[in-house]
């Protein structure tokens, strides 16, 4: 009887301490993982922000300002362009 | 009572002093009901704990679990994002970035002076303005600047100045600037939507924020979540039929347009014929949605939508389409507009030059009143208001957009002989540029006037309501591409490559309840190519100023840009022979 009752104290001790130590390590890996969160958060924000200031950099109004002073280049006519029938796509349209 | 007592008291007192007091310390002299008294203190004070407990444990539990909660559990919001309004390649028109807004705490700010002066040298301010912001030394918070560029944080955060921090807050991002403002409108400081596309689609365009409960440790980190996390839903994007390119090319010819006329105002609106969508819709004067201080009415006003005008010559067309529809003429049937005016119930109309017999092809080529108005005199009342509405005159245009107006087209009952002859050449109604610029796609349609879309379409249009047989606008196209050639109204409509044709207008502007002599507005509706044509595009210029007041030399060549500009974009072929100018080493021509 005793030796029964002294297993089960040195049972319970041991699942008290694995007990303490799950929560301890639970409570470690959400903080990590709310933290990757933050990040992955505070990423995406960054991406939307840099991608604003691409579309920022490539407004129309500076693609033709830099096209035309910068480049010295002029807006395409139908007299200085050689047109090409798709003729695959023209076919398959028919 | 009081005899019980003194009784026993004195009976003990002669017992104990008998059976064990030899020290006279232990004689007590204490009364015996003290001992009882304090036990029954004792057990009124284990009542009162008992009832406390139950009190607090049972009575106002829940109470006290809700106050323990709120020592440790915190509600974060999960911030939803606001969604993007694209033009129809996916290219920004609006976005919310996070931006980082400093604020301080000024009582704990330690910062030498040197310090101090940079701070203000970053953040743009005066260096008393830094002292003043920061000079309560009992406060607690204090805004530094609200909404900076990440560079200015980075560059505030090396100077590693304690008392210092940032908040993220969200603000809207227009890159297209001033070019899509009436378009795409813009919010408040809540990011509400307020004007254009940001009001009409606000209730796609908001998200719904979201929240999650933690616990959180003394040190502030999140150590659990407790219940359900509600998540964010981000604002869903809205993708529009407008193509930033013609978009931008349009309101820069628009504005050049407007400013080389000395011209008050000025719109255009472009829409995309075999599938309603608005590819452009540009208006001058125009503002910046990013910066709106010092903003006037006139800047706001999306005119293309929310101004009406009488529409003028552009009118006339239909009342050919509607002759040649019944039967009434064809293309080569003479009229006579000889002396160049017509009386009709004591009013006299009159053409601008005089002509002789004219066609009717060449009545819209010269842009003729009386030859319009014997064409319409022709026709009951009834059957004009019914081809004026169902192109949409005087009908609010079906399209989502805040402040679209309908216009004003009186019932038919009401209108007099000269009314109905006013009507015919575009005085007595009233009608939006975008509204003329959708009648047009009647003649560009075949015979079907379009339902116009501001979002992109995915899936082909619906067909539009039939007005006219196709025959019939054919005939009117033709006539059309007579009076943007030459000999025409509108030579300046004439592109490279693309075959046009359009109907100039030119009205004297009402003020009151006269006509102005010196106040005009000039404007041209076209379609390109005329034989299939994919695009129609409206010009509107509000009091050109400069000389010039006629459509054809004011709207025309701003219209000609246009049409030139979008049909290289969408890859339509040129259709009129072009003398090529390709400089190039002569290759043989093996295709």
């Amino acid at each position: 009887m005793t030796r029964i009752n002294m297993l089960l104290a040195a049972a319970l001790v041991a699942s008290s301490l694995y007990l303490v130590r799950t929560a301890y390590e639970s409570r470690r890996l959400f903080t990590e993982l709310d933290r990757a969160r933050s990040e992955a958060t505070r990423l995406e924000i960054d991406a939307k922000r840099l991608e604003a200031e691409r579309q920022a950099q490539a407004t129309n109004l500076r693609v033709e300002r830099t096209a035309r002073e910068r480049l010295a280049m002029r807006t395409a006519t139908p007299a200085v362009t050689v047109y090409i029938a798709d003729v695959a796509a023209s076919g398959a349209a028919r | 009572m009081k005899g019980l007592f003194s009784r026993t008291r004195r009976a003990g007192a002669v017992r104990r002093s008998v059976s064990y007091s030899s020290s006279p310390l232990l004689a007590s002299k204490t009364p015996p009901w003290r001992s009882k008294f304090v036990v029954g203190l004792v057990g009124l004070g284990s009542c009162l704990l008992v009832g406390r407990a139950v009190m607090i444990q049972i009575v106002d539990n829940r109470f006290y679990l809700e106050q323990g909660e709120k020592r440790y559990a915190h509600e974060l919001e999960l911030p939803a994002h606001r969604g993007r309004i694209t033009d129809r390649h996916g290219a920004l028109l609006a976005t919310s970035v996070s931006v980082p807004s400093i604020w301080a705490i000024p009582r704990d700010v330690q910062a030498t002076r040197e310090q101090k002066r940079e701070l203000a040298r970053a953040l743009g301010l005066s260096l008393a303005e830094i002292e003043k912001k920061l000079g309560d030394r009992e406060s607690r918070f204090a805004w530094l600047a609200r909404q900076v560029d990440e560079p200015v944080w980075q560059r505030v955060k090396a100077l590693n100045i304690k008392g210092l921090y940032e908040a993220r807050e969200y603000r809207r991002k227009y890159p297209e600037g001033e070019a899509a403002a009436h378009l795409v409108g813009f919010t408040n400081a809540d990011e509400q939507g307020q004007e254009g596309i940001e009001l009409a689609f606000q209730r796609e365009l908001q998200g719904k924020d979201g929240s999650r409960n933690v616990v959180k440790d003394r040190l502030g980190r999140v150590v659990e979540d407790i219940g359900d996390r509600v998540a964010p839903v981000d604002g869903r994007d809205v993708g529009l039929a407008v193509d930033a390119k013609i978009q931008f090319f349009a309101y820069q010819r628009l504005r050049d347009a407007v400013l080389e006329h000395k011209a008050k105002a000025g719109s255009a609106v472009v829409i995309d014929v075999t599938t309603g969508e608005v590819l452009a819709l540009a208006n001058y004067p125009s503002f910046n949605p990013g910066d709106r201080r010092n903003l006037s009415g006139a800047q706001l006003r999306n005119r293309a939508l929310t101004d009406t005008f009488e529409p003028g010559s552009t009118m006339k067309p239909f009342i050919a389409a509607w002759a040649l529809e019944t039967g009434r003429v064809t293309p080569a049937t003479s009229i006579n507009t000889a002396p160049g005016s017509i009386t009709i119930t004591g009013s006299t109309i009159r053409d601008a030059h005089p002509h002789g017999t004219l066609t009717v092809a060449e009545v819209i080529q010269k842009s003729s009143n009386v030859g319009t108005v014997k064409l319409a005199m022709q026709m009951d009342r009834r059957e004009m208001w019914e081809l004026y509405s169902q192109v949409g005159f005087g009908q609010k245009p079906q399209v989502q957009f805040p402040g679209a107006v309908s216009g004003r087209l009186r019932p038919y009952k009401s209108w007099r002989p000269i009314e109905q002859a006013t009507m015919s050449y575009g005085y007595g109604l009233s009608t939006s540029l975008f509204q003329l610029a959708r009648a047009y796609t009647v003649f560009a349609r075949d015979g079907e006037v379009m339902p116009v879309s501001m979002l992109k379409q995915d899936v082909p249009a619906a067909a539009g309501l039939r007005v006219v047989r196709p025959e019939t606008a054919r005939a009117v196209r033709e006539m059309l591409r007579l009076a943007a050639g030459p000999g025409g109204t509108a030579p300046k409509a004439q592109t490279i490559g693309y075959s046009v044709g359009g109907k100039t207008g030119t009205a004297h502007k009402q003020e009151g309840r006269e006509y102005v002599s010196n106040k005009y507005r000039a404007w041209f509706v076209g379609m390109a190519p005329i034989d299939r044509p994919r695009i129609v595009v409206a010009v509107m210029v509000d009091e050109p100023n400069n000389g010039v007041h006629y459509g054809g030399d004011v709207a025309a060549p701003v219209f000609s840009q246009v049409v030139q500009q979008t049909l290289r974009m969408m890859n339509v072929a040129p259709d009129l022979e072009v003398k090529p100018q390709i400089v190039a080493a002569a290759v043989p021509e093996s295709f």
